[in-house]
């Protein structure tokens, strides 16, 4: 085991874990802090909602495979081993319901003195996100 | 009102462009929005309701007329749709345009982009590294490639750029959004 960094959509968070082969494995209890989603019997599961899996191609004694069990519930994810990263995407219903669906997906971002605002804070008026870059 | 997302590592390089600005400016140093969004260049708009549908989505609008005689686009057309939307909620025919999804490639180059700038925040080496993958992965992506190019103390007017840009130019000028041209 060593100490990796999961690069979440949200924010880097640290926990242990090891890389094996093409794969990371971490605790099977730190997975929804990362995911979002927990293992129960009857698979992946976030509130109500849960993902079948099977669960002996992702677990490993007390181990999750990361990768496996985010793909499961529509994640992507790329391991960076030496530096002992794994960046995680958001859920690709997120963005399906965003493109086609047409509900905009909510973010928090802070301003450039550091103070959050999200898009939901400014709900009830209509809104012209505008995305540019100083490059 | 106007959301502004700045798809830059440091405040310090958006705060100029931001004088007498009145709407928030959010700095998104790790391109979430180029995500949730599948956004792929910048200036993107999307127009966003009182209820958080998307009334109309991505598209490459200007704010000035700085780059009109490059790109033969300027912004009253835009400014004219945004008035008539949110005087009468009257929305322009492309509003109904779908936006392509990004592929496989295009999501794992944003996550190795984040992996990239990432490292470069603790003085990893591994960035440049990080920042090839994403490039082999979405060759011809503004958000990865140009993005990239300051991060790696190079010039994004340079002699890299202008190679990516005949790239692009040369596959058809891809973007997941909608153009005036």
């Amino acid at each position: 085991m060593r100490q990796i960094t999961v690069l979440t959509p949200q924010q880097p968070i640290e926990l242990e874990g090891c890389f094996v082969d093409d794969s990371v494995l971490v605790d099977r209890s730190s997975l929804s802090d990362v995911l979002g989603w927990e293992l129960k019997p009857q698979g992946l599961c976030r509130d109500a909602e849960c993902v079948p899996v099977t669960i002996d191609d992702l677990v490993y004694e007390d181990s999750v495979d990361l990768g496996a069990a985010a793909k499961a519930v529509g994640v992507e994810s790329v391991l960076a081993q030496d530096a002992g990263l794994v960046a995680l995407s958001v859920p690709s219903s997120t963005r399906s319901e965003a493109l086609r669906g047409r509900c905009a997906p909510e973010f928090s971002l802070p301003d450039l003195a550091g103070e959050d605002h999200s898009l939901e804070q400014f709900a009830g008026r209509k809104r012209l996100l505008v995305a540019f870059a100083s490059w | 009102m106007v959301i502004a997302v700045a798809l830059d590592e440091s405040a310090e390089a958006v705060r100029p462009l931001t004088n007498d600005i009145s709407f928030p400016v959010l700095l998104d140093r790790d391109h979430l929005l180029a995500e949730l969004y599948a956004i792929s260049n910048v200036p993107t708009v999307v127009w966003i309701d009182e209820d958080g549908r998307i009334a109309r989505p991505n598209s490459a609008e200007v704010g000035t007329d700085m780059f009109s005689d490059f790109t033969g686009v300027g912004p009253d057309e835009h400014f004219d749709q945004v008035r008539e939307w949110v005087r009468f909620g009257k929305l322009p025919a492309d509003a109904t345009t779908e936006i392509v999804d990004l592929d496989v490639d295009e999501l794992k180059a944003r996550l190795a982009f984040r992996i990239a700038v990432h490292l470069r925040r603790v003085g990893d080496l591994a960035a440049n590294d990080w920042f090839a993958t994403a490039a082999e992965l979405a060759p011809l992506d503004f958000t990865v490639r140009r993005a990239a190019l300051p991060l790696q103390d190079l010039d994004p007017f340079g002699e890299q750029f202008f190679e990516f840009y005949a790239d692009w130019k040369e596959a058809g000028r891809p973007y997941h959004g909608i153009r005036r041209r």
